[in-house]
């Protein structure tokens, strides 16, 4: 499955069997303090008033009247209070903290702390919208002119929790001469540094970050740590001791972001000949009590809308909704895992409903090299995907058991998604509000260093950033370092998300090694720093959600195969076959690890994982209750990775982390749709769900 | 402040029941979760504990040929019991889904009684064979059986200065059994719905049929009346009397919503198991 | 105070704490090997296991108390063996570790597999890692790697 000739040895591998790697939770420092958060305990009203017992000495509460300069923690959208001062949105919503030196006295405090709530009812339904966004592609009123058919449905996504296996966890602490350093479970070191610096009001030189060892994140990370540094730092400024604050499973699973839940609307205009002339589009968010980066989340949902598809006509609307539940954020995918299962089962059903084969149906509305984009932007490069499809189907013998499974009484079905995943920021992100920068170092020796941010969270980016490095000034891979990221060493090549660290930084080390190759010079220190530019070639209109939204695009094509019994509604997973276009694969082992496990969790989002709430109140709140598969749940899966270079990445490489996420979902939904020979509109497609449609005809 | 007794022999664990209650851990797979307190702390125990779990003398899994059945000690591990030719296959096909491995190496059958979960597996298994625990004492032994031990959700007559020492399985003869379990995933879940149920056919007439469901009330469901309406009656008259036996079975169970499932969905997978479990007889 | 005694990573430790404790928090508070992860705090996801008497255990929900008189071996001690050697090589040839915060607890599961059933089947495998929960792999590359481990390791278990 993967050529071991075309995979390096990873630099972290013996660190992590053995156990030394420290992850936060392992790293222990002199006269550590520990602190625990107390949470409002309903999802909507005001503190009235509270009482805290006479702590004793060296115990102390951490609250808004510490905050010394800013009590919201700087994100995309700034609008997290560190801690709430008065208002409370959500429960869990922090109020304030208690430190000191032991567990159980800290627990004793905590239960003897009285908070008087005026509790208001809280708004759970989407109605609250605080974004709007929309796009129009071609002129969806005038194609709706000619349509003969309109076909409308509605489908919904639920929660989706990151899961990684390390809970969250920060440690703070002085360095002389008061500055601030936070090591912790986390995805992008800078977007922490900027919080802290802007909530404390301190000077860059005066904060510093250091990435440990990171067991997952998925996005979970990448901007909920950002809140627990901020609460830290104000902290460790007031009590001057270092602070640690790991979070159990519980509470991390209560209060962490996750993935937004979503209701989209699709409707399509139909000809005569069974093409889809035009989309209209609603998209709703469910942003939980605050929008953070909510709003991007939603683009990238809306610029999803058409998958792989092209489809002239747009009307593509889209909002963001609060309500009094914890924030959502950030998760592998982004928005379009909600989008991509929405549109890829309406393609089904539009077939179905008009009585053709969908395979065809949706091969004839296949995107080619060349087409618009969603949002009138140019599919540049190489498109590749009739020669994915195919292969797909060949491994996955797709047409035959489609026509076996369709015969009644048989609880057997396969289902098969074509999906792409734009790599990098949205539109003009990348120039506008990352300017990444990378920093190579040549010491005497010759030993090169790249002092970046990007952060190996499991997903090979110690190993593969340096092995790009290596092979570009072509020397041996122990030649080049790449320590843990230190936000005192390493400049801002960005966050480590939306699959831009090998496109983007990758390609900005390729292009400093080369730069360094160049003007090599034995023995001498060199250092070389490069900035991003955005090719000239990208041009993106953000409020009028027009041009190219992305760079470049990677591709995939996923199959699923299911049995469904008939007494007890279970899914079991019978095989799973998958496709990918990524531009080139740096480290082959890596790629066929990001797919397997991508699948694996997109595939458990469509039919497993399953998380409600009840006014607020989370119902699965720990690893027994909200279920991951084991590795008894997992078929046999096949992969093939397919070459088609990008000429703005490293070695051709595009990104990887998101893609193979995306497409697990809608296939394995469709194949559920397949066995139960029901339409599936929601996901997770549970037992219960699938008794529902089995038993409500 | 609590005490912690490790006791060397049963006697020692009897005398320490004796002179004040305790909580009695085994595995402690189920009590080291129930009472757990902020990592890094010790669990919230407000009794003192007895810790049985490395009793060699409760470790066994001995057939007892006179009266035809297999015993097994309260600190036998359930990996060990799953292994164990004499045990009951239903017994062991259920305990190999149960947790995970390491669950199973350190949990007990003793254990999972004692915690008297709607939810427990094993439980299911230990109805339909009537099985009996033995109880123990500084005053001797009580053996009841095990629907007369449970007593509700995680409750058990049990009185302060006793623990489970012994459970004993009646050996039965059958030419089939059934085990579902319907859970979250394959491995490691809770049961949203369990049953077992097992018969046995001479000459075309069922003589013993038994079946019970898990999950699904506060205890496991068995209705001993239904099954003697259906002893020593020919196959086809037993699933002619289907409409019957779902009905019956419907009243037995009171299914509830939870953040794992939902009523309808238990009752009605409950409805189509017995159904396929009675259509299956042959 | 109760005095528990038992040997750990082939040395014999004698300790004087509550028995009530957990053995991950004995583990990573009092011996410093940390090399044993907290995952979930219920016995789900398998971080914490590590060998007692040989078997893997959840050391989360195992108490200091019935450590007495057992052998317990943490991923720090395996790390000194052959066997341990064969599957960390194995699990790099493969694939079989992405963050790394599974993979000393899917190791020691291995390891109890392993010795137990030294040429386990596709499936077996899958029952004796049931207890180990992985978030970035999807298991297959792990699985695999197990498989190599007994392949390479012929005769070690």
């Amino acid at each position: 499955m993967f050529d071991p000739n075309k995979s390096t040895p990873k630099v972290d591998h013996e660190e992590k069997c053995s156990g030394e790697a420290k992850y936060v939770a392992d790293i222990i420092l002199n006269n550590t303090l520990f602190a625990k958060t107390v949470r409002s305990s309903i999802a909507k009203g005001k503190i009235v008033s509270f009482s805290i017992p006479e702590l004793p000495n060296g115990y102390y509460v951490v609250d808004h009247r510490d905050v010394v300069k800013e009590n919201y923690v700087k994100m995309v959208f700034t609008d997290w209070p560190v801690f709430t001062s008065e208002r409370v949105n959500y429960i869990g919503e922090p109020i304030m903290l208690i430190v000191g030196p032991d567990k159980l006295v800290i627990d004793e405090i905590i239960s003897q702390i009285k908070i008087t709530y005026e509790e208001e009812e809280g708004v759970f339904d989407l109605v609250n919208s605080v974004a709007h966004k929309s796009f129009k592609k071609g002129d969806f009123e005038e194609a709706s002119k000619r349509a003969v058919r309109t076909i409308k449905e509605t489908f919904e996504t639920g929660y989706q929790e990151q899961a990684y296996i390390e809970p969250q966890g920060m440690l703070a602490y002085l360095e002389e001469g008061g500055k601030v350093t936070l090591i912790g479970s986390m995805q992008c070191p800078y977007y922490i540094k900027n919080a802290v610096i802007n909530t404390l009001g301190y000077p860059e030189d005066k904060v510093r970050v250091i990435q440990p060892a990171v067991g997952g994140a998925f996005g979970g990370k990448e901007e909920f740590p950002s809140t627990t540094a901020c609460q830290l730092a104000t902290a460790v400024v007031k009590i001057k001791q270092p602070i640690k604050m790991i979070f159990e499973r519980e509470e991390d699973m209560l209060v962490t972001t996750k993935r937004h839940p979503s209701s989209i609307t699709l409707e399509a205009k139909i000809d005569e000949n069974n093409k889809v002339l035009g989309i209209k589009a609603e998209v709703g968010l469910d942003a939980g009590a605050y929008i953070g980066l909510s709003a991007v989340v939603l683009s990238r949902a809306m610029l999803a809308v058409t998958d792989a598809y092209t489809i002239d006509n747009l009307d593509v609307s889209g909002n963001v909704y609060v309500t009094n539940t914890v924030p959502t954020g950030a998760f592998r995918g982004f928005g379009s895992p909600q989008m991509i299962f929405a549109i890829e089962m309406f393609m089904t059903h539009l077939a179905k409903d008009l009585g053709v084969d969908p395979f065809a149906f949706r091969l004839n509305h296949l995107v080619k090299q060349g087409d618009l984009t969603s949002t009138s932007g140019f599919f540049r490069d190489p498109i590749i995907m009739k020669d994915m499809i195919k292969k797909a189907v060949a491994m996955s013998d797709y047409h035959k058991k489609i026509k076996e499974y369709s015969k009644p009484g048989v609880y057997k079905g396969i289902g098969m998604s074509w999906f792409l995943h734009g790599c990098g920021f949205t539109g003009d992100g990348e120039s506008t509000h990352i300017k990444s920068r990378v920093r190579l170092v040549k010491d005497e020796q010759d030993i090169v260093y790249l002092y970046i941010a990007a952060v190996d969270m499991g997903q090979g980016a110690k190993t593969s950033l340096k092995r790009v490095v290596a092979m570009v000034l072509d020397v041996p891979n122990e030649q080049v370092v790449f320590d843990y990221p230190d936000t005192d060493f390493a400049p801002d090549s960005g966050p480590t998300v939306a699959s831009r660290t090998m496109m983007i930084v990758g390609g900005l080390l390729a292009r400093a090694a080369q730069k360094l190759k160049d003007s090599w010079q034995k023995g001498q220190y060199q250092e070389i720093i490069e900035q991003y530019k955005q090719p000239d070639y990208i041009e993106w209109d953000e409020s009028k959600l027009q041009g190219d939204a992305y760079p470049s695009y990677s591709w995939g094509v996923n199959v699923v195969e299911v049995e469904v019994s008939p007494i007890t509604y279970e899914v079991q997973l019978k095989g799973i076959w998958s496709v990918y276009d990524i531009g080139k694969a740096i480290d082959e082992r890596m790629v066929i690890g990001q797919a397997d496990g991508g699948i694996t969790q997109g595939v458990a989002y469509g039919y497993l994982e399953n998380m409600r709430h009840e006014k607020g109140k989370l119902r699965q709140k720990n690893l027994t209750d909200y279920i991951i598969p084991t590795s008894m749940d997992m078929p046999p899966m096949e992969t093939v990775i397919m070459d088609n270079p990008f000429l703005y990445g490293p070695y051709g490489a595009k990104g990887v982390g998101e893609l193979t996420f995306v497409g697990g979902a809608p296939a394995v939904a469709l194949a559920i749709e397949d066995a139960i020979k029901r339409k599936v509109n929601r996901i997770p497609a549970t037992p219960e769900y699938i008794m529902e449609l089995i038993n409500n005809e | 402040m609590v005490k912690h007794i490790i006791p060397n022999n049963l006697q020692e664990a009897l005398n320490t029941l004796n002179a004040g209650p305790c909580h009695i851990m085994a595995g402690g797979t189920d009590l080291m979760i129930q009472k757990r307190n902020t990592a890094g702390t010790p669990p919230k125990f407000m009794k003192d504990v007895l810790y049985i779990a490395n009793l060699e003398e409760l470790n066994y899994v001995k057939k007892d040929g006179k009266r035809n059945c297999v015993l097994i000690g309260a600190s036998s591990k359930l990996e060990d019991i799953s292994h164990h030719p004499d045990v009951p296959n239903l017994l062991k096909d259920i305990i190999r889904e149960i947790g995970s491995p390491g669950i199973r190496h350190s949990a007990t059958l003793a254990g999972n009684i004692a915690n008297a979960s709607p939810a427990g597996d094993s439980l299911v298994a230990l109805y339909l064979y009537d099985a009996e625990v033995v109880l123990s004492s500084v005053n001797g032994e009580r053996v009841l059986p095990i629907s007369k031990f449970i007593t509700g959700v995680r409750r058990i007559d049990l009185r302060t200065n006793e623990l489970i020492k012994e459970i004993i399985i009646p050996l039965l003869p059958v030419t089939k059994y059934k085990w579902v379990k319907v859970g979250g995933r394959r491995a490691d879940s809770i049961s949203k719905v369990s049953f077992a149920g097992l018969y046995l056919v001479n000459f075309g007439l069922v003589s013993d049929i038994r079946f019970a469901f898990g999950s699904v009330s506060a205890m496991v469901a068995r209705s001993v009346e239904l099954e003697n309406s259906l002893k020593n009656r020919p196959i086809e008259q037993i699933i002619a009397d289907l409409p019957r036996i779902l009905d019956e079975s419907n009243k037995l169970i009171a299914p509830i919503d939870d953040q794992r499932s939902n009523k309808v969905y238990r009752r009605k997978v409950a409805t189509n198991i017995i159904e396929s479990f009675i259509n299956g007889i042959q | 105070m109760n005095k528990i005694k038992f040997n750990l990573n082939g040395q014999d430790v004698s300790v004087e704490l509550d028995p009530s404790l957990r053995l991950l928090d004995v583990l990573r508070d009092h011996f410093q090997l940390t090399g044993t992860k907290e995952g979930c705090g219920e016995g789900e996801c398998g971080a914490c296991s590590v060998l007692i008497n040989g078997r893997v255990v959840n050391s989360c929900c195992f108490p200091l108390a019935n450590a007495n008189g057992k052998k317990i071996l943490t991923i720090e001690g395996l790390a000194k063996t052959k066997r341990y050697q064969i599957l960390k090589d194995a699990f790099h040839i493969e694939g079989g570790s992405q963050c790394g915060i599974c993979t000393p607890g899917m190791i020691m599961a291995a390891e109890s597999l392993l010795s137990m059933n030294p040429h386990p089947s596709d499936e077996e495998i899958r029952i004796g890692l049931s207890g180990n929960l992985c978030r970035c792999t999807g298991y297959n590359m792990i699985i695999k790697a197990v498989q190599k481990a007994a392949e390479l390791g012929a005769g070690l278990w």
